[in-house]
């Protein structure tokens, strides 16, 4: 195993929020981790919320209230681009872990990118 | 993974991270982008609220056609499975030790399972407030 590859440092998670010196490949790496985390703490958390379905529909409708909230609201907002940012870069990934588009990664992560920013407008526009 | 990533870099299974787990991710990843989407159209944008969210009765109605909680089923395992997945080889990228990553591995399993599970529970309670 090559031992210079995953020693463990706290540095290293910390130097996901550093852009100083970043190469592509390493911004589209910091992407895909900290949505993932994001979009995984967003998992659970939906999962735990949608229980109010489960106590009927006063309990639903008055949390349904609180999606109203410019807060809350931001939040679905981070949510949807956080999911497009992190499953377009994920096609990516499987693209050129299938062969696809290997020498061509920067091209096809920023064509992504594109589109991802192309969808969040139209999702802000529609949101707000 | 290096985060120098070259551009010649391809996705492949980390130290500890075995080729299952990494083509389970892998394959999860585009399935959940196709049932993502219909996931949100519909919990977002057919609903009866002026903003497009489904009420109460908008849910329990949507649920009464047997291939929606299928489908939301679908999704709840493939998403939790990709997730934790993910959220296990970042902690790789960490290079845990041996009884941390154990520890690691009992956790994610038993949070899957019982999200899973959980989830099933509460697809089929919504399903079935339909007949009452």
């Amino acid at each position: 195993m090559d031992q210079t590859r995953n020693q463990p440092s706290a540095g290293k998670f910390l130097s996901w929020f550093i852009p100083v010196g970043r190469q592509v490949g390493g911004w589209a790496f910091a992407l895909n981790r900290l949505t993932a985390i994001g979009l995984t703490v967003y998992l659970f958390l939906h999962l735990f919320i949608l229980g109010k379905l489960a106590q009927g529909p006063g309990a639903y409708d008055q949390f349904l209230e609180l999606t109203e909230n410019p807060l809350i609201k931001l939040g679905e907002w981070a949510v949807v681009v956080a999911v497009l940012l992190h499953g377009l870069n994920g096609i990516r990934i499987v693209l050129t872990s299938f062969g696809v588009g290997v020498t061509r990664q920067r091209q096809l992560f920023f064509g992504f990118m594109i589109v991802a920013l192309l969808l969040i407008l139209m999702f802000t526009v529609r949101m707000y | 993974m290096s985060q120098s990533t070259s551009s010649s870099y391809i996705s492949a299974p980390r130290p500890g991270e075995t080729s299952w787990l990494w083509l389970i991710k892998i394959v999860t990843g585009p399935l959940l982008i196709l049932v993502f989407i219909l996931h949100l159209t519909v919990n977002h944008y057919i609903g009866s609220l002026p903003s497009g969210l489904m009420t109460y009765a908008d849910v329990v109605h949507y649920y009464q056609n047997p291939i929606i909680p299928a489908i939301e089923i679908l999704f709840l395992i493939t998403v939790v499975t990709h997730s934790l997945i993910g959220l296990r080889g970042i902690i790789l990228d960490m290079n845990p030790s041996r009884p941390v990553l154990r520890a690691i591995n009992w956790f994610f399993s038993l949070l899957g399972v019982f999200s899973v599970i959980y989830g099933i529970w509460l697809v089929l309670a919504i399903a079935s407030k339909g007949g009452k």
